[in-house]
């Protein structure tokens, strides 16, 4: 009796266990039938899951984007790589043969394509596909750029088969940066398979006909992994044609799961580019695995993305309209603490409105050093000079104890990987500020709004999704608790939405993101302008959620609109806009966010790094496709 | 009715399994007790040397974010109990009163009653929770968070006692009290207590586990408030720091360590505490006794 | 009798249909409570990864937002629509993956949880069960006190820690089994063994966590009440008159205590999509609670009332099988 029930839980407890151990163990050498390992490239697509991976219409909304999609097989007319680019110029013409043509008034651009470009079906890729897609997308409220389109464009049509032209309905002389692929850009649709669609919204497009040097050759139903395979014509794409065959013949796309799966992953090489890690991920990962490297050989190993993470501070909650009482958050803040607590020290910080990555230290952070060492500024009616230019050699000391010789120990290194310098942590002139300001401590010693009500802060994070941006938001409330405004980290899933809609104090978010390799500040400064300017309640147009508002930012946004994208006289107007915001505050500048993609040398080797910055390594980047053509076998198999 | 104390002193006496567990348990209520004491505030970090194993300064070592384990424990501690208490309490006095007044009345009060309360089941409480974070703008702290789960979490052991209570009606020694003209009220405490009793107090422990456990899915997730020291939101900072994977295996060992000795300790007090008040066991008890003796 | 019978039937389903009714009512207004509104939640998103969204635009693009996902309308009227759509089996689309119905991506992920989770706690809950019984009634033996210590000791650990713990051993330290996934890459869905191998080894950790988990409690709960019930006494009676340790262990101890245990298993295969959230995370298992997480990430309320929806149909259900059932399983109730 007794025995009979064992027998039976025995046996399906057996049964599981043989069931699953007689299961073909997974072979090192080949990762699917016919799909060799050492052919293949391993990489993460941080959307994780796609819950309807059926569907590659990246016109509209649904399906993955980062699945491989929109980095191997769609193409636009331009890139601008964040870094140095392949030959030392991050500006690439794809589809297009030249940069965008206007005319005098900026109302008309030209557009010259390539030729000898055919999809992956055989057809050849014309400027017909190009004015189909800018009309397909204008006529279909839901899709993107739909409503950009309505507004800007006149009329678009092509005068040959490959010379496309825009007469817009207004001047504008950024046009072009619609069609110029950041993180991504308005791809170009094939026109033979789209014409034929009902309802361009619902249209699946599968399988994809790619314009890329990869064709969609499997992938999962349940959504975790996209396998792409090199085209036989490789060479009829923008990017064979101008560097090379393309050198994994297979791609991978995969959801890893969460951060320790990834490191268990590479550490394991199944795995050769971790989008990104926690810092101390990165440190398991390298010292499991001999082949892992991050954009730094050493420390601090991360990509500086260009996106500055930043306190967003709602200009229109009491008292954070007033500069000297934001300069007082400012000077409250130990930047060194918020390194250590949030990248574990490998943070690149910035005391600039801009992010201190690729070429933008060349532009902007070394001409504008010596204007900020003598800056002085008047706070609490005083003359203060606060810009505190060693504030990242005490990070770097403070890191090299336990991270010894990957810390550089050369002033100009340490500059390069962890940023110039910050503010001064000067809590008593914050203080001074505040008593100047009518405000009082009572008797915890916390302060007091002039009119007696106690002053807290609330500071919205991101939580799981943004782990390291979490462990600012703590650290800074900590820091602020501290010099008595008792501060509270609260993690939000709605974080974006509450900014935008300006139900917020603070946050740890970004506003400024740039091209990286370009000087050009008009892509987040759009939206600036007062005309934009939106009250709390309504829906921020554009990145402006602190609400702020100047005359002179009026005037350095109108002048950049004038002028063309490449125009020198853009870098002048970009320094006048920092100094404006040194002096405004805006919002409180933190860092670059550093990205920690993780690459593995096991397979392939020739991953972009910071002593060879020809492309970005954060796998989610359509950009990333430059390093295709750029990587190397290592022969291991 | 005998003294607490006497009951106390009794099983002491005559149950290891309670002996651990009393010892065990007080020894973490002293533990919570001590964070009164602690020499850091729990919302300060990097107050001591960061990823210390733990060792004879710092007990349980230290974390990636500079906070001494030990002390951090004994607020998590301290407020995981707080809330685990608080919504079992809470839900423990819906469930009482819907189960007993369903059970006993039957008829229309039982199929109203139990239709909310099968309603309530079937909620799906993750979901909602979430749902309600929206709501309360992520100001959700422990207490509006043990309201909730409170509100949520009485349905099921509502609907076990009143299984329990239909059950007693049917057994003979309620017909037969019945027939003896006692009232029903009275069957009820004297006769039917003692058997919902336990109940009662397994459902507590029951609740307390979901609760906390619940609390530590929430953290994991990252939907709790952060900035409360508990046992979900130790691990979520564990796990944000990545520890298990870059060897800072004490960061989770603490909590776990914890919270195993925590439930088994309150467990084991239950089934002790409802074994001494069952009158069966006590008959069984003196059965033993005297079997033992022939 | 007959007559009672049916009539007993009929009110329970009556009450079914209502807890549905309710359910799905209270399902539908939470989300218009929340200060969160999916028109706006798009457009974040939509502008997320886009260069400069030219501000004038904004406003159109909300106007005909609000029109695709259906929002348009008072509450009463959304509510009526909504009742309507799910009668015809159309619970919307999916605002992260629109246009895509919910029901698509219910159906895809349903037979992965389904598979794993129901297989899992249905294996838990016997094992359970019958070894508890045994331990129960047999709780001088010493391997039933071990098996308690055990138990004991593994029930009150968090999931999540254990579930991470196996992860770590036996897909890492010892890589015996996936990291993640459902099934191996290139292997075709299908009735053959290729897939249904693979099928069987990435289910194996997230299973074992669940039934070594879900095992201590269901253990536990069964050998208290065991004990419980041998001391009632009929069991003595049938002691004294001679009965035999095992008829006495399957005709009266095992059939009286699994009356609440009964009870307690139609609402964990109910709860099933609440725990499937976290070994879903966990394993990066492609059912009902991996979408559940990226549809609450992604602010997708068509979905999570999808996924709501099923999980109070289900419950629902089951709930109303055991109630029918309840009178087979104990003639002590009677008939009302």
């Amino acid at each position: 009796m007794k025995s009979k029930y064992f027998v039976i839980a025995v046996g399906l407890v057996l049964a599981l266990l043989l069931g699953s151990f007689a299961a073909t163990a997974q072979d090192f050498a080949e990762i699917a039938p016919g799909v060799a390992r050492h052919e293949t490239l391993i990489l993460e697509n941080p959307e994780g899951r796609i819950a309807d991976p059926d569907r590659f219409n990246r016109w509209a909304p649904g399906g993955g984007a980062s699945t491989g999609l929109q980095q191997l097989a769609l193409d636009a007319l331009w890139f601008v790589d964040p870094n140095a680019g392949i030959d030392g110029e991050p500006w690439n013409n794809a589809l297009a043969a030249e940069g965008p043509i206007y005319n005098e008034d900026f109302t008309q651009m030209t557009v010259n394509l390539r030729e000898g470009i055919f999809w992956s079906d055989g057809v050849p890729f014309t400027a017909a596909d190009v004015v189909f897609t800018v009309e397909t997308l204008r006529a279909n409220p839901g899709m993107s750029y739909h409503n950009q389109l309505a507004l800007l464009v006149d009329e678009v049509y092509a005068t040959d088969d490959y010379t496309v032209v825009f007469d817009l309905t207004r001047s504008n002389s950024r046009f072009h940066a619609m069609f110029t692929v950041r993180w991504a850009a308005m791809f170009i649709m094939p026109k033979h398979i789209w014409e034929v669609v009902d309802d361009p919204l619902a249209f699946d497009f599968n399988p994809p006909v790619s314009l890329g040097p990869y064709v969609l050759k499997d992938f999962d139903p349940t959504g975790h992994w996209f396998l792409w395979e090199r085209r036989e014509d490789w060479e009829r794409t923008s990017l064979g044609m101008q560097y090379g065959m393309p050198a994994p013949k297979y791609a991978l796309y995969t959801a890893p799961g969460p951060a320790d799966q990834r490191v268990m992953a590479q550490a394991n090489q199944n795995l050769d580019v971790i989008h990104d890690l926690s810092p101390e991920g990165v440190q398991a990962v390298i010292s499991r695995n001999p082949t892992s490297r991050g954009w730094f050989e050493g420390f601090p190993w991360a990509h500086p993305d260009p996106t500055l993470p930043a306190v967003i501070i709602n200009h229109e909650v009491e008292p954070l309209g007033d500069n000297e009482v934001r300069w007082a958050l400012q000077l409250a803040i130990d930047i060194a603490g918020v390194s250590m607590a949030s990248y574990s020290g490998a943070a690149t910080v910035s005391a600039l409105h801009a992010p201190p990555t690729g070429m933008y230290k060349e532009w902007y952070f070394d001409p504008m050093e010596d204007w900020l060492l003598n800056y002085t500024i008047e706070l609490a009616g005083e003359q203060y000079q606060p810009y505190n230019p060693d504030a990242t050699l005490a990070i770097a000391n403070m890191v090299r104890p336990s991270l010894g010789d990957q810390v550089p120990t050369d002033e100009a290194e340490i500059k390069k990987a962890l940023g110039y310098g910050w503010w001064n942590y000067d809590t008593d002139m914050a203080e001074k500020i505040l008593l100047d300001k009518g405000f009082t401590r009572n008797r915890q010693g916390n302060w007091l709004l002039p009119d007696g009500t106690p002053w807290t802060i609330d500071i919205l994070c991101m939580g799981a999704s943004n782990p390291t941006m979490t462990r600012v938001a703590t650290m800074i409330a900590e820091q602020w608790t501290r010099f008595g405004v008792p501060s509270e980290a609260v993690v939000s899933d709605q974080l974006w939405n509450r900014m935008n809609y300006g139900d917020f104090e603070t946050a740890i978010a970004w506003s400024i993101e740039t091209w990286g390799g370009h000087h050009d500040f008009f892509f987040f400064l759009e939206s600036w302008h007062s005309d934009f300017w939106r009250t709390s309640g309504e829906l921020a147009s554009g990145t402006n959620r602190m609400r702020w508002q100047h005359p002179e930012l009026d005037r350095i946004i109108d002048e950049i609109r004038g002028i063309d994208f490449d125009d020198p006289r853009g870098f002048e107007l970009g320094m006048d806009f920092l100094k404006l915001a040194v002096e405004e505050t805006p919002l409180i500048p933190l860092m670059s966010y550093n990205v920690f993609a993780v690459t593995d040398w096991y397979f392939w080797e020739g991953f972009p790094t910071s002593d060879n910055p020809y492309a970005n390594p954060v796998a989610n980047w359509s950009n990333t496709r430059f390093m295709f053509p750029m990587l190397r076998p290592t022969g291991r198999q | 009715m005998r003294s607490f104390f006497g009951i106390l002193k009794d099983l002491l006496s005559r149950d290891g399994r309670f002996r651990f567990a009393f010892i065990a348990l007080s020894a973490l209520i002293l533990f919570s007790l001590a964070s009164y004491w602690s020499p850091h505030s729990p919302r300060f970090s990097f107050v001591v040397p960061p990823n210390m194993r733990p060792n004879l300064d710092y007990w349980f070592g230290t974390n990636s974010r500079g906070q001494d384990l030990f002390w951090m424990m004994t607020f998590a501690t301290r407020n995981s109990l707080a809330f685990g208490l608080m919504t079992a309490a809470l839900s423990r006095v819906i469930s009482i009163f819907v189960g007993l007044t369903s059970g006993y009345k039957g008829g229309l009060y039982d199929r109203v009653l139990m239709a909310i309360n099968d309603s309530f089941i079937v909620l799906p409480v993750l979901p909602i929770l979430i749902l309600l974070n929206f709501i309360l703008r992520g100001q959700m702290n422990l207490f509006t968070l043990s309201l909730t789960m409170a509100f949520f979490g009485w349905a099921f052991d509502a609907r076990l006692m009143r299984s329990q209570v239909l059950s007693l009606k049917e057994r003979e020694f309620t017909n037969n009290a019945i027939f003896s003209g006692m009232k029903m009220h009275k069957i009820t405490l004297k006769e039917h207590l003692p058997f919902v009793m336990p109940i009662v107090f397994s459902t507590w422990i029951n609740n307390m586990m979901w609760a906390m456990g619940m609390e530590v899915t929430l953290s994991v997730l990252g939907l709790s408030n952060i900035n409360i020291a508990t046992i979900g939101t130790t691990i979520y900072w564990a796990n944000q720091h990545q520890a298990l994977i870059s060897g800072v295996w004490w960061w989770l060992g603490a909590p776990v360590a914890i919270s195993v000795l925590l439930f088994l300790s309150m467990y084991l007090t239950v089934i002790s505490l409802n074994q001494h008040l069952d009158p069966r066991t006590r008959l069984q008890r003196i059965r033993e006794a005297t079997t033992d003796g022939t | 009798m007959k007559n009672a019978f049916l009539r007993y039937i009929i009110l329970r389903v009556l009450q079914c249909l209502m807890v549905i009714f309710v359910g799905i009512t209270v399902t539908f207004m939470i989300p218009r409570f929340t200060p969160v509104d999916p028109v706006e939640q798009a457009i974040t998103r939509m502008t997320m990864f886009q260069q400069s969204t030219h501000p004038e635009a904004l406003e159109e693009m909300r106007a005909s937002l609000a029109t695709l996902y259906g929002l348009e309308g008072s509450v009463f009227e959304q509510y009526l629509g909504f009742w309507g759509r799910l009668f015809r089996g159309d619970l919307g689309p999916s605002l992260s993956s629109f246009p895509r119905p919910v029901m698509t991506l219910i159906r895809t992920s349903l037979p992965w949880t389904a598979g794993l989770l129901l297989t899992s706690t249905i294996i838990a809950w016997s094992l359970g069960n019958i070894i508890g019984a045994f331990a129960g009634y047999f709780h001088h033996k010493k391997w039933s006190q071990v098996l308690g210590v055990m138990a004991l000791v593994v029930w009150p650990i968090p999931y999540y820690i254990f579930a991470f713990l196996l992860l770590v051993l036996l897909a890492y330290v010892i890589p015996i089994f996936p990291l993640s996934g459902a099934f191996a890459i290139g292997s075709s869905p299908g009735l053959n063994w290729n897939f249904i191998s693979s099928v069987l080894r990435h289910g194996f950790l997230p299973a074992l966590s669940i039934v070594a988990i879900g095992f201590g409690g269901q253990f536990l709960g069964m050998r208290s009440l065991v004990s419980n019930v041998i001391s009632e006494d009929y069991i003595l009676y049938a002691e004294i008159a001679g009965v035999p340790n095992h008829r006495i262990l399957k005709n009266y101890v095992i059939r009286n205590a699994l009356l609440p245990q009964i009870t307690g298993l139609a609402l964990q295969l109910g709860m099933i999509f609440n725990g499937a959230m976290i070994t879903e995370f966990v394993f990066s298992y492609p059912g009902i609670g991996y979408l559940a997480y990226t549809a609450i990430f992604s602010g997708d309320f068509g979905l999570i009332m999808g996924i709501a929806i099923f999980s109070i149909v289900a419950v629902a259900l089951a709930v109303l099988i055991i109630d029918l059932l309840y009178p087979v399983f104990d003639p002590r109730v009677k008939l009302r």
